[in-house]
């Protein structure tokens, strides 16, 4: 064995090993793991930093994050690891990182204006287009002509919806930057947005307008015929009403037809409406009270007689009518005026338009509504009995 | 005319330090001159008076400045002053100058003297080298298009400006420019409401920017997209079939009821001939008719009173319904046409014109005689 002349005990340091055995080696099974524990050799960096699992790398955390250093240092260290956790896609802790390394408040408003414009970065990967926005409108103000946040903020409006705003920053950004290829694409992308938005504006008018005449169309038919919708118009007026006081009322109530006194307050939503010959057709409730029922018409058009309908209805006899005695020649029918607590008996041989036309009737919910009772049945009497009737 | 030892005086009453009463008078004498032809020959030869009069518009007295700016005004319409002012006077350094400061109070004066400086291609040519020289056309069209770039000034006048630039191939490379966003400024203005000049001026810009059918494909793509800014002029309230809106360019789709379309028939004009420019090309030709150009011109036809407007129509009519060219033929600006021909077809527009012109004449008479005006 050669003799070593060195002074620094390496030598007998190294020839230790010929006769002990190394502690704390790596074995075949763990050697991976404890690799990749080691500063150097780590593939990637782990989540939380453990200073009693990791110390090197806890020692080196410190180092770098060392408060003794000038600001700019380690505004400038925050930035890098800023940027190294935003080229692994971990965009949350990139943020941390630039808004750590803003904080420091340094005085290089270009390393500041970076810090914002790469956080608008994480942010605008991250979905959150309005703290992108600030982020970029800030790096802006400390540098006005800064492209990358420039850009950023033209996309940020673009996302956003925000078109006129977008070009706006194009525009802007195209003073300092004439030929940037990427400002101009994306203003002649938010200006054929922008063109487009405005396009559906009209479009959505257009359609507004068509469906508005529809309604006034509508509205007109119906007072054209004399139906009346009831309207609820407040505190009643003391004392006894003339005609004309009355008619003025109802004119009133016409006169303030809104779509409201038409929607229908049945689940199905079905609504009177004006078919291609100019007829009215209605959503008509027949009520039952004697078995609290009831039937649903949902286009009972105004020339039909009541008769062709309960001719169908009750061809064959529903399952609540126990009796058996819903026959159609049996049924009368009755509306009730609210207003004067009246009931009036219709003919059923009459038309819908002309029951609808009678002066005490008023649509109320959009939906004509008529009790159907069975004539001479002991229901029929109670009903009728201590009310106002008004008979045919 | 004044004699020279008179107009030597007038000169000496020109100076800056000369007493306002004196001065005023002196530029009052001289504006009257400028306002009749021999007044502005006699100025022609004697270019020192309108040097002292470039030097009066930095006068503080607002009135002198005014008057100043008249006679450069009525001086540079008279094309035989040109060359004197621009070369001799050298009036285009200070007055670049001063249209570019944002406070400027006569800007719109000096936008009046470029457009009838740039008039005639010979001067142009110089109005747009020096131009070059102290900032350049996409600065020009920048101060043209920033609305409220001057608060004392209007500035419309810069659009007949340009429009005159163009006529040089120099300019329109500027504003066809692709790597730039130039030209894509003006397109919005095409429908400016309070300024004929101004909508004018740009009309007859991008006129201009599409006699060279090289650019007609980047003109017509979606990075400029000039169609629609041609077509929303000429387009009225007219309710189009669901279908007929849909293949529409975006911008015509769903116009409102009260839509108005360009009252001025030259400009009218101007657009047709722009548009019939961009079917030159067979590919232009295609997209003006997969753009439901067609239905638009219907219409309009129809709402046009104008005979020689209304046949700048029927021209492009044909082009969007007729059959394709033979091959060989399909650019129609490349298409040699033999000389008899071309003598025949001479002749044929000069009588086309007479009838036209007949016609407009006819209708006038017949109106004014019922007294009643369409």
């Amino acid at each position: 064995m050669a003799q070593s002349d060195s002074d620094d005990g390496m030598d007998e340091f190294m020839d230790k090993f010929k006769s002990q055995r190394y502690k704390n080696a790596f074995t075949e099974n763990d050697w991976e793991e404890e690799f990749n524990k080691i500063p150097m050799f780590m593939k990637t960096a782990p989540e939380e930093i453990d200073p009693q699992k990791y110390p090197e790398l806890a020692c080196l955390q410190s180092i770098i994050h060392d408060e003794d250093r000038p600001p700019e240092e380690q505004a400038r260290c925050l930035k890098d690891e800023g940027n190294a956790y935003f080229k692994e896609k971990n965009y949350e802790k990139a943020v941390v990182s630039y808004s750590a390394g803003l904080k420091k408040k340094c005085g290089d408003q270009e390393l500041n204006a970076v810090l914002l414009t790469n956080r608008a970065a994480a942010h605008f990967y991250l979905g959150n287009m309005r703290s992108a926005l600030n982020d970029a409108a800030a790096a802006k103000k400390i540098k006005p002509d800064h492209l990358k946040a420039l850009i950023r903020g033209a996309q940020c409006c673009i996302e956003l919806r925000n078109f006129p705003d977008a070009l706006q920053w194009c525009d802007e950004g195209l003073k300092a930057h004439p030929t940037d290829k990427k400002l101009l694409e994306l203003r002649a992308t938010a200006d054929k947005h922008k063109r487009a938005a405005e396009r559906d504006a009209r479009k959505a008018k257009v359609k507004e307008k068509k469906l508005h005449g529809q309604k006034e169309a509508l509205l007109a038919a119906i007072k054209d015929r004399g139906v009346k919708l009831f309207q609820s118009m407040g505190p009643r007026q003391h004392g006894s009403e003339g005609e004309e006081e009355e008619e003025e009322r109802s004119s009133a109530a016409i006169a303030q037809l809104s779509l409201d006194g038409l929607n229908s307050q049945e689940v199905t939503g079905a609504q009177v409406f004006l078919d291609d010959q100019g007829l009215l057709h209605w959503p008509v409730l027949f009520l039952y009270p004697e078995h609290q029922q009831s039937d649903f018409i949902s286009a009972f058009c105004e020339n039909n007689c009541f008769v062709d309908h309960l001719a169908v209805m009750f061809e064959e006899l529903p399952p609540w009518d126990t009796d058996r005695k819903y026959l159609p020649q049996n049924l009368q029918l009755f509306f009730e005026d609210v207003e004067k607590e009246k009931f009036y008996q219709v003919d059923p041989e009459t038309s819908l338009l002309r029951t609808l036309q009678h002066k005490r009737f008023f649509v109320k919910g959009g939906t004509p509504s008529f009790i159907v009772l069975v004539n001479g049945s002991s229901f029929w009497k109670q009903f009728l009995s201590g009310k106002k009737i008004h008979r045919l | 005319m004044l004699s020279d030892a008179e107009a030597a005086e007038l000169l000496s009453f020109l100076t800056p330090t000369t007493r306002r009463d004196v001065k005023g008078r002196a530029t009052e004498y001289i504006l009257g001159l400028s306002g009749h032809r021999d007044g502005c020959r006699f100025l022609r030869s004697k270019p020192d008076v309108v040097s002292a009069l470039l030097v009066l518009t930095s006068d503080p007295s607002i009135a002198i400045v005014k008057d100043c700016f008249h006679v450069l005004i009525n001086l540079s319409a008279d094309e035989t002053l040109h060359q004197v002012l621009v070369d001799e006077v050298k009036v285009l350094p200070v007055l670049l100058k001063n249209l570019v400061d944002p406070d400027y109070v006569f800007s719109d004066q000096i936008c009046t003297i470029l457009s009838n400086l740039s008039r005639h291609e010979k001067t142009c040519r110089t109005v747009f080298k020096v131009l070059q020289e102290q900032l350049d056309v996409a600065q020009l069209v920048q101060i043209f298009c920033t609305e409220g770039y001057n608060q004392r000034a209007k500035l419309h006048y810069l659009g007949p400006l340009l429009s005159n630039l163009t006529q040089l191939p120099e300019a329109r490379n500027y504003l066809l420019d692709p790597d730039r966003c130039v030209i894509q400024r003006l397109l919005p203005f095409t429908q400016y409401q309070a300024s004929v000049v101004r909508r004018g001026g740009v009309i007859g810009t991008l006129r201009n920017c599409c006699f060279d059918h090289r650019h007609h494909e980047w003109l017509l793509s979606d990075a400029v997209d000039i169609l629609p800014f041609l077509l929303l002029p000429l387009a009225g309230p007219e309710e189009l079939s669901d279908e007929e809106n849909e293949g529409l360019p975006v911008d015509l789709q769903y116009l409102p009821e009260d839509k108005k379309r360009e009252e001025d028939p030259d400009v009218r004009k101007m657009l047709l001939e722009t548009l019939l420019l961009l079917t030159a090309t067979k590919a232009g030709r295609r997209t003006l008719k997969d753009k439901n150009v067609y239905p638009i011109m219907r219409e309009f036809h129809r709402w046009e009173k104008d005979v020689h407007v209304a046949a700048a129509c029927e021209k492009l009519v044909q082009v969007l319904i007729g059959d394709e060219p033979e091959s060989g033929m399909e650019n129609l600006m490349e298409v040699e046409i033999p000389e008899e021909v071309e003598e025949k077809l001479k002749e044929a527009d000069a009588r086309e014109q007479e009838e036209l012109q007949k016609n407009q004449e006819e209708l006038q008479k017949n109106q004014d005689k019922s007294g009643r005006t369409d």
